[in-house]
């Protein structure tokens, strides 16, 4: 019988904890993206910002697969990727700003076009936390989930482009602890789903430094290595290769238009 | 991959018994539990290939607690996979795949300078290495492998045709096995019983070379060497042909050399006889050398959440002649999907025989038992709308090498692709 009370009880406070959750009312997602600028350092700190290089190693778990990976970024949208996968040679991808191209070993030279274009476009703004109203039409919290057992606030985000992602901030601490964006690659849409975490203080900005990825089925870890912000970047690297150079001529130059 | 999944067969055939601990036999169960529960999450087909998946790890998971031996609990596991009856499903004894880890010393690496195919039942080498002690004893394409170490072939690929009598995948298991038991430790000597043109029979003693190419490596993928070579023929006819879709820092820059010296040539020939596959993305980069319209697909491969497709980006320079493509029963994989989607384009001609039939992609991963497991992630079909998978590439021209037609040095294959050039305009 005492059992029986106990787990009526349970029941009970299951219950009324569920009506909490879903009465309580969201935040709006302008509060929430602004919260996080404060909570990673404050808008005064990433408006020093002008340039990163980071430097990082990625794993694909289980397969044996591990990577380094070299990020160059400057304000506003200059972006040069490279990774070398031992076995497989060099990817590079990177913008000017207008041209948005990838560059393998593998597969040789190519301009991105459409949503693939404008999704790397997205990704080459230079501070973009910063800038969200600048380069999303909408916000909306849409709801709350649990990551590691703490709840936080979904966000989903869309793009001027149109191009959708939804970010999870802790409610407690305000950081971004989880993110999903179906990726637009040439090949087709990959979803992903990453979960930052170790955030790190460089430059009066908190910083993710590790994260977890699961793309087709596999786990990718991310390890940021280092961050240096506002150093002499060679201006080669957000130029375009003469692959890419030689692809645009072929084609008439029409891609080289934003 | 493909080389490594027929030698399993092989070996699957010489393990031997022996008591387990209650630890090692707490990791079989745990390796059984690992493999059901990825191919349950991982299958591109939520219905199994139309399997009660369920059914299987109830059925098995009793056996495997009783299983009494490394071999028996790999076998156990091995028949829940083989009830998928699809390719790239396997298991890799711990020895195996020690071998295929990054850095390790492969000890199996050594060859005898001699490649083989399985013609009209018989073990017949096809090609023989330039400068190797094979050549120099005077081993000829054209002779038949009867046995290795006093090992004879015929029941070996007797066993095989048996297992594999529903597949199309005897020539390359039958050729990846015979390779495997022709390995061993560089330097090392291995006694080969061989018929030679005469159709006497000869005894030799082959030292084991270290294999032509670049030792490269791809994560769990097994280390291969992996050359490419390019040359023009005659009447201006270009040639590619590489051994596997690794090391795409040698191959690309052979490639993009063959093709950027060849532009004016009458015809293009890539040869993928024996190419066992390798990495997928080297297809969409290899076929944009000889695709000129953006957009163009080989084919388009499918997982549980993703849909893939095998885009081509033409390149800044691309040949626009006439393109043919050799392929052979050892032609799988990446080979298939650069084959069949170049057929499809109606952008190649393919002469030879039919491929292999094995297209799956997969990866390796590491088992507690310390067995590696490899699982096929993707289903894929060509752009002319059919799986590669089980039936392979089809040739437009079908010829088959014969042992007259290797003893006198001649290869009707390549002859007829340089014929049907000469008669493009």
């Amino acid at each position: 019988m005492k059992r029986k009370f106990a787990q009526s009880c349970v029941a009970v406070a299951v219950l009324c904890a569920a009506i909490a959750v879903a009465q309580e009312p969201l935040p709006k997602a302008e509060a929430i993206l602004d919260g996080y600028i404060e909570a990673t350092g404050g808008r005064a700190a990433y408006e020093k910002l002008r340039n990163s290089v980071t430097a990082a190693t990625m794993e694909i778990v289980g397969q044996g697969i591990s990577f380094k990976m070299a990020g160059y970024a400057a304000a506003p949208n200059k972006k040069h990727t490279v990774i070398e996968i031992p076995g497989m040679g060099k990817m590079e991808e990177g913008t000017d700003g207008q041209v948005a191209w990838s560059l393998s070993t593998v597969q040789g030279p190519r301009i991105k076009e459409g949503q693939e274009k404008a999704q790397a476009l997205l990704g080459a703004a230079f501070n973009s936390d910063l800038r969200w109203r600048e380069l999303y039409k909408t916000a909306e919290t849409v709801g709350v989930e649990e990551v590691n057992g703490q709840p936080c606030y979904q966000v989903l985000m869309t793009s001027n482009e149109g191009l959708q992602q939804t970010q999870c901030f802790d409610k407690k601490s305000g950081l971004l602890v989880k993110s999903r964006i179906t990726v637009k690659a040439q090949m087709g849409d990959v979803p992903t789903e990453s979960l930052p975490s170790d955030y790190k203080k460089v430059d009066g900005i908190l910083l993710s430094h590790k994260g977890t990825a699961k793309v087709m089925g596999m786990d990718m870890v991310v390890t940021i290595q280092s961050v240096k912000h506002n150093v002499e970047i060679d201006e080669s690297h957000f130029r375009l290769p003469d692959e890419i150079k030689a692809l645009l001529v072929k084609g008439g130059a029409k891609e080289s238009k934003p | 991959m493909r080389m490594l999944a027929a030698a399993l067969l092989l070996l699957s055939l010489t393990s031997s018994a022996a008591d387990l601990s209650p630890a090692e036999r707490q990791r079989n169960i745990e390796s059984f539990e690992q493999v059901w529960k990825t191919v349950r999450d991982r299958h591109w087909d939520p219905k199994m290939n139309g399997v009660d998946w369920q059914a299987v790890h109830d059925e098995l998971r009793p056996k495997i607690e009783k299983a009494n031996s490394a071999a028996e609990a790999r076998k156990i596991i091995g028949d829940m996979l083989d009830r998928l009856k699809q390719s790239h499903f396997g298991i890799l004894p711990a020895a195996v795949y020690e071998q295929v880890q990054p850095g390790s010393a492969g000890s199996l690496e050594g060859r005898t300078g001699l490649d083989v195919r399985l013609i009209a039942g018989q073990v017949l080498v096809t090609s023989v290495e330039d400068g190797s002690d094979a050549a120099g004893l005077g081993i000829r394409p054209g002779w038949e492998l009867l046995a290795a170490d006093g090992i004879e072939l015929a029941p070996i690929i007797a066993r095989i045709a048996k297992a594999l009598e529903a597949s199309n995948m005897l020539p390359l298991a039958a050729h990846a096995a015979v390779l495997h038991g022709l390995s061993g430790k560089p330097g090392s000597p291995v006694r080969l019983r061989l018929r030679n043109g005469e159709d006497q029979t000869v005894e030799l003693s082959v030292p084991r070379i270290q294999p032509r190419g670049l030792r490269t490596q791809f994560g769990f993928m097994p280390p291969l060497y992996a050359w490419s070579e390019s040359r023009r023929l005659e009447g201006g006819v270009g040639y590619l042909a590489f051994n596997v879709f690794m090391d795409p820092e040698n191959l690309m820059k052979t490639a993009a050399a063959a093709v950027t010296s060849c532009l004016d040539c009458k015809g293009f020939i890539i040869d993928l006889r024996g190419n066992p596959g390798g990495i997928g993305g080297m297809a969409m980069g290899l076929a944009g050398w000889f695709i000129e319209e953006k957009g163009r697909r080989l084919g388009t491969m499918y997982t549980r959440e993703t849909t893939l497709n095998f885009v081509v980006n033409p390149r800044p320079v691309t040949y626009r002649g006439p393109l043919a493509i050799l392929v052979d029963g050892c032609t799988a994989s990446t080979a298939e999907i650069l084959a069949g989607g170049l057929k499809d384009l109606k952008r190649a001609r393919i002469l030879g025989s039919r491929t292999a039939g094995a297209a799956l992609p997969a990866t390796i991963q590491k088992l507690p038992s310390g067995d590696g497991f490899m699982c096929a992630s993707a289903s894929y079909i060509s752009e002319g709308g059919k799986p590669l998978e089980g039936s392979g590439v089809t040739p437009d021209v079908p010829i088959e090498l014969t042992r007259e037609s290797l003893l006198r040095d001649w290869d009707p294959v390549l002859k007829a692709a340089i014929d049907w050039i000469k008669q493009q305009k």
